[in-house]
């Protein structure tokens, strides 16, 4: 094998040695960490080694894309399925309090597996159309190991089952906070960019203003509309019916949607200005009006741009809602402090690996939307 | 017809265009020729109301472009520019479908128009039709570009260095192309070029602009023989008039009864045609063809020389 990614197969056959499983008394007690055999018996560890080979010997072998892609997309699902098989033979000799978690060796040999499907991806280059029916793909199959119950004895899984009813609670406020401000902020922006491009005088003032609340730490922006939306809500009649407060929701909402604000109106006055001039003077000299140009011409032509913009925004709010937990908005974040409040690290776990897929989930879903888009490849 | 009455453009000051009259008649090309800067663009422009006049008026068989609402007078007027401007994320049929779009036609009027303009400008509709811009060549895109501004049968088209983006072989068969179609359906077409050649070539009248005014506006014959000022001799170039005023003029003008030896001169061959093929085959004496095909007389020498000095 020729290619750098060649390189990734040490890690991946090193990582046999590391601990694959974590095992603690209880959620909050110290880790102590179980190799391959401990974990799953010296019958299965022998299987998982030999078929590891297999994998690194295919890997070596095989040089098409396509095949290579299938390999690594086999590791990665064995790799989570071995982990829960391993997970609940760990858990049936211990006390229903034990905790048993991914290690190292786990942690090491996924990071690989995950390398060589995006890598392999990168190379086959699949149609935008494609690339949505893989997203598809991944999301089905993740849904069914997990609806299968054979992670189930996996310590996040089992902060999970205990809070299952507050997850998809804090999950819709995740997404409302992410989406919903996403939306706001593209009502907003859009029309705003618009403005900007015809007036070239303000608008070095304004996006520098809104740079400037890009710089400012989502924390301390957080903190800085307490106290004027607490003023608000309790002054403005009928506010605090709506659910404006000083804290909660609304600030962490104002917060996202300010940060919004710079990609989508900075990229939509990029992708104005950069309509061709002989398009627009084609256009205007075919007797298009102001409004059919700007609907049928500037927008569709600036359109990959904006929507650059909205895959930034939407992968930086999702990961930024996290934030809004700390004052009280819910969300994923709320399981991320408290796991650090109660060093519960599988509580970590249990808010930050859903927003990492979901942020992963959406920037491809807008990649392939954008590529979709026609005459996409000028 | 197109009639410009004493229109002036004038920007911070200075007048880019100054005080202009000018009649162009139905069905005729009009070259406007001038430098960069000569203000031949604005006055173009201001046809289609691109630009408005600061003083005068245009009017458009009759009536004053002014009174009539800017997009549906632009509807009404082709425009083809020098980078064609077409839409990047249409299909080249779609381009051209833009103007009976805009004006309401049925869907099934468009999509026949498409397919005839395309067939008429020697583009395969199934294979061209559903090309974005980006994949054609630029001799297509050109064509694609005159097909749109045709789209709704304008009976003015306005031409903005048309074919300054083309390499000069596709631009020699473009140009005789455009010369062909607008004698086949009779529009009057503004044409605006820095090329005096290209002027020659398709003006049947020529307009000269020199600092947004009009040194000479006459036909490329009368252009050539009788340049009206320095600079009009300037852009024709000292070197070549007398073959530039040849090329003007068929051979066969020329016939005289008898025979001679050699090729026959083909019936559409011009009198610079007549003469290289002298110089290059050796021979004073050419036959020359009839509208038949068959030779119809002679061409000599002598009267090719004297046909080459004006007067």
């Amino acid at each position: 094998m020729r290619d750098r990614m060649a390189i990734l197969l040490l890690p991946l056959a090193a990582s046999a040695v590391l601990p694959l499983a974590v095992f603690r008394a209880n959620r909050i007690a110290a880790g102590q960490p179980h190799g391959l055999v401990d974990t799953l018996g010296p019958g299965a560890a022998g299987l998982a080694l030999g078929a590891l080979a297999l994998v690194i010997g295919a890997l070596l072998a095989l040089h098409r894309p396509v095949l290579r892609v299938a390999v690594a997309a086999g590791l990665l699902v064995g790799l989570i399925l071995l982990m829960g098989w391993g997970a609940a033979r760990l858990a049936a000799d211990a006390p229903p309090q034990a905790r048993v978690g991914p290690g190292t060796g786990f942690w090491i040999a996924l990071a690989c597996a995950g390398l060589l499907v995006i890598d392999g991806m990168t190379r086959l280059r699949p149609g935008p159309a494609l690339r949505l029916a893989l997203v598809a793909l991944a999301v089905g199959a993740g849904w069914l190991i997990l609806g299968s119950g054979a992670l189930a004895q996996l310590s996040v899984l089992q902060e999970y089952q205990n809070r299952s009813g507050a997850f998809w609670r804090e999950g819709a406020k995740h997404l409302w906070l992410a989406f919903g401000s996403f939306g706001v902020a593209m009502l907003a922006g859009v029309p705003a960019g618009i403005l900007l491009t015809r007036l070239p005088r303000i608008r070095p003032a304004v996006l520098n203003l809104l740079t400037m609340v890009q710089t400012i730490p989502s924390i301390a922006l957080f903190g800085m509309l307490i106290v004027p939306l607490g003023w608000v809500a309790a002054n403005l009649p009928g506010a605090a019916a709506l659910g404006i407060r000083g804290i909660g929701m609304a600030p962490a909402f104002v917060a996202l949607f300010l940060y919004s604000l710079l990609p989508i109106v900075a990229n939509t006055v990029a992708g104005l200005t950069g309509v061709p001039r002989s398009v627009t003077e084609a256009a205007d000299g075919m007797g298009l009006t102001a409004r059919q140009r700007m609907l049928r011409v500037d927008i569709p032509l600036a359109l990959p741009v904006i929507l650059t913009a909205a895959r930034i925004v939407l992968v930086q709010n999702i990961g930024m809602a996290t934030v809004g937990a700390l004052i009280g908005a819910g969300g994923f974040g709320t399981f991320v402090f408290q796991g650090v409040g109660q060093t519960a690290t599988d509580l970590i776990l249990l808010g930050a690996l859903p927003t990492v897929a979901l942020a992963f989930l959406t920037s491809a879903v807008m990649d392939a939307l954008i590529a979709m888009l026609p005459g996409a490849a000028r | 017809m197109i009639r410009f009455e004493s229109v002036s453009k004038v920007y911070d000051g200075i007048a880019v265009v100054d005080d202009v009259s000018l009649t162009l008649e139905r069905g005729t090309i009009t070259a406007v020729v001038g430098t960069s800067g000569s203000g031949k663009s604005t006055l173009l422009r201001m046809v289609n109301r691109l630009v408005e006049p600061t003083a005068g008026r245009v009017l458009l068989d009759g009536t004053d472009t002014a009174s009539v609402p800017a997009a549906d007078l632009r509807r009404r007027i082709g425009y083809v520019i020098q980078d064609h401007g077409l839409f990047p994320h249409w299909t080249a049929a779609r381009n051209i479908a833009t103007v009976p779009g805009l004006l309401g036609w049925p869907r099934a009027a468009i999509d026949a128009r498409v397919r005839e303009l395309m067939l008429m400008l020697q583009l395969d509709p199934d294979v061209i039709g559903p090309r974005f811009p980006h994949e054609l060549s630029g001799g297509q895109a050109q064509r694609v570009g005159v097909a749109r501004a045709l789209a709704a049968r304008p009976e003015v088209l306005l031409m903005d260095e048309p074919f300054g983006a083309l390499d000069p072989v596709i631009r020699q068969q473009a140009q005789t192309d455009l010369r062909k179609l607008q004698q086949q359906l009779g529009t009057t077409v503004m044409l605006v070029t820095h090329d005096m050649a290209e002027a020659i070539r398709l003006g049947d009248r020529i307009a000269v602009m020199r600092a947004g005014r009009i040194d000479q506006f006459a036909p490329p014959a009368e252009i050539i023989a009788a340049p009206a000022t320095g600079f009009v001799a300037d852009l024709l170039g000292e070197g070549d008039r007398a073959f530039r005023y040849l090329s003007l003029q068929p051979a066969a003008r020329l016939a005289r009864p008898g025979a001679a030896d050699g090729p026959v001169l083909p019936a559409d061959a011009t009198m610079a045609d007549a003469l290289a093929e002298m110089i290059w085959s050796g021979r004073d004496r050419l036959p020359v063809a009839g509208p038949d095909g068959h030779p119809a007389g002679v061409c000599t020498r002598d009267d090719l020389i004297r046909a080459g000095r004006p007067g």
